[in-house]
């Protein structure tokens, strides 16, 4: 069974008075431990799908289904509820909490989780350790590259053992040895852990790594390709 | 964690924040110095008041608090009601006095007087004027050449006269005949209230008695004075349940004015500090927007992987109120502190003594303020941060996050 399934999604702007389908009846499925690259040109509608999914918007029209909720259907306390235990988020701007070490980061969102101290301290400190920052769990965002940021967003993300990943250009702003470390760093957990990674990325190294990339244009699968043996 | 997330935000621009926090201190102090300056003011009014002229209950005919006419004595219970003035114990000591208005007159000058007759003794434990006259202006009551009388410095000035110097008073006997005598000063004492000091003086109750053509048990006035002040509502009730006929007042009844002010002092002053706090709070306000313009794309975040609205709300409302309870903490530190040292060393007026003193205020002041009113005001600081803090959070509930995460 799919762990996430998208039916019939749409999605339009208002842009003065013009309006924009930015995302005209997608239909997609998605398996657990896939290791997937969204990719299309600016505006075709990749953020927009990767928000749905992450239950960020609402669309117009259309189901997406995670497990057997319709997120589309749940009020907004309990989508907050629902994206806390069940999505996993990094962002391009890595969009961590400045004041926090890099071990608080990671804490953080068991915090909200009400996970008790001494085991999500315990979890921190392995995440860390398993994207590499196990030298750095004191360090404050500020004194920490792009690419170790990213790799602590990672490690919170995974941190409320989400049931999947959604990365939004996670590589944008990094070097191309800290991509590369980034990127080994995830598919090893993907491969691992088995932990599913939904990319919306225009970087080509990413696409490369993917498993499948799913290309996107004006709000319509134009192409959804399986690479086996990856 | 949510509250060190708190306190480590309001941080993240220290100098926008100290700015703040001294802002909120430096109100505070002002706010906390005035009320304790406004407060021991008027409680050093209502002591003065209360040791000097009004004492804490006094007893009266009928009659005579609507017209002081020196007919209108207490009458007939006056025995019992010394015997029972002696028996309840709240009562720390009283004074019978004959009291009436006169003209007084020396060589140079006239003027209207109050006269209080009474016996020095136990005028002493009920009234401190005997420990307002200084050494060099004589005493209360020593021996005299003549009829002693004690009078204030203010009418001594009027009546150009000086220690051991003759005055005439005139009066109405109770007959209702004009009589008189002279009387040598025995001492002369000084108030904080020019007004009062010029307006009365004090004879012996039993050198006026004969020439009032009066009974010798005559007496217009009992002044009582309490030993324990939380007493008086009950020991006024007692005297009223006892002796129907008097009218029997406590000091705030008596002199309403300072009754009033006293009454409505600590109510001034809340105000006062929440006016204070108001401002400060537009501070806060405009300081936590800022910080949340600048925090756009992290409270997007937060939103986005779970925090919910009340946690959020609960962030920005920690982070307003540890920011306003900082500067409240130092300002009321430094508030108290001046307020102890002023309060010992006192603040004297200088140039502005005597008009303080012709409106009966002691050109001396002692700041003063209750335990309880710091108390108060933490609580009113925490208030102000918790209402400063509810514009901004919403503000930043009202943030989508898939639009906030975006934000540049």
């Amino acid at each position: 069974m799919s762990i996430i399934s998208i039916k019939d999604l749409v999605k339009s702007y208002h842009d003065s008075a013009v309006e924009v389908h930015a995302l005209n009846g997608i239909n997609l499925a998605f398996e657990q431990g896939e290791f997937t690259a969204i990719v299309g040109p600016s505006g075709s509608g990749k953020t927009t799908l990767l928000n749905m999914i992450g239950g960020l918007d609402k669309p117009d029209s259309g189901t997406i289904m995670i497990g057997d909720i319709d997120i589309t259907q749940l009020g907004s306390r309990k989508l907050i509820d629902f994206r806390l235990h069940n999505i996993g988020f990094v962002f391009q701007s890595y969009n961590l909490i400045p004041v926090l070490t890099a071990l608080e980061n990671v804490e953080f969102i068991m915090h909200l989780q009400k996970v008790p101290k001494d085991k999500r301290l315990k979890r921190a400190i392995e995440l860390l350790e398993a994207v590499g920052l196990g030298e750095r769990v004191h360090s404050r965002p500020s004194k920490l590259s792009g690419g170790q940021q990213q790799r602590v967003a990672v490690a919170r993300a995974l941190a409320s053992r989400p049931r999947f990943i959604l990365a939004d250009e996670p590589t944008a702003n990094l070097d191309s040895v800290s991509t590369r470390n980034l990127l080994e760093i995830m598919e090893k957990l993907n491969h691992e852990e088995q932990i599913t990674f939904i990319f919306s990325t225009h970087d080509k190294r990413v696409v490369d790594k993917a498993h499948r990339v799913i290309v996107l244009e004006d709000g319509k699968v134009v192409k959804n390709d399986y690479f086996q043996g990856k | 964690m949510i509250w060190i997330v708190a306190w480590k935000n309001i941080w993240r621009n220290k100098m926008r924040s100290l700015v703040v926090v001294m802002a909120i201190a430096f109100g505070l102090l002002g706010g906390i110095f005035s009320s304790a300056v406004f407060k021991g003011t008027s409680d050093q009014r209502v002591r003065e008041a209360v040791s000097r002229e009004t004492s804490h209950i006094q007893i009266h005919n009928k009659a005579y608090t609507e017209d002081n006419e020196v007919q209108y004595v207490i009458d007939g219970d006056l025995e019992k009601l010394e015997g029972v003035l002696d028996t309840i114990k709240t009562i720390g000591a009283w004074s019978a006095r004959v009291k009436f208005m006169a003209m007084a007159g020396s060589a140079n000058a006239g003027t209207g007087v109050m006269v209080t007759c009474m016996d020095p003794e136990k005028e002493k434990r009920v009234t401190e004027i005997y420990s307002l006259i200084n050494d060099t202006c004589g005493s209360w009551f020593s021996q005299c050449k003549g009829i002693p009388v004690v009078v204030g410095q203010a009418l001594a000035k009027k009546l150009k006269v000086r220690l051991h110097s003759k005055i005439v008073l005139t009066f109405q006997d109770m007959q209702g005949n004009l009589t008189g005598g002279a009387f040598r000063i025995c001492g002369i004492y000084r108030t904080s209230n020019s007004v009062f000091d010029e307006m009365n003086i004090y004879v012996n109750r039993d050198d006026i008695i004969p020439l009032l053509n009066a009974g010798p048990g005559a007496c217009h006035e009992i002044a009582i004075r309490m030993n324990d002040e939380e007493k008086i509502t009950a020991a006024q009730k007692t005297l009223k349940d006892l002796f129907p006929a008097l009218i029997v007042k406590n000091w705030k009844e008596i002199d309403q004015l300072i009754g009033m002010m006293n009454d409505i002092m600590d109510l001034y002053l809340y105000i006062f500090m929440g006016i204070i706090l108001l401002a400060l709070g537009f501070g806060i306000v405009n300081t936590m927007l800022m910080a949340i313009l600048e925090r756009t794309r992290e409270l997007g975040m937060l939103a986005a992987i779970g925090m919910n609205k009340r946690k959020i709300f609960l962030l920005i409302m920690l982070e307003s109120v540890f920011l306003s309870l900082t500067g409240g903490i130092i300002g009321i530190i430094m508030g108290t502190l001046l307020t102890l040292y002023t309060r010992h060393t006192g603040i004297n007026l200088g140039s502005l003594a005597e008009g303080f003193e012709k409106i009966g205020y002691n050109p001396m002041l002692y700041p003063s303020l209750d335990i309880i009113f710091f108390f108060n005001l933490t609580l009113m600081v925490i208030a102000t941060g918790i209402l400063a803090s509810i514009y901004p959070a919403r503000r930043a509930l009202k943030l989508r996050p898939a639009e906030a995460i975006r934000n540049d």
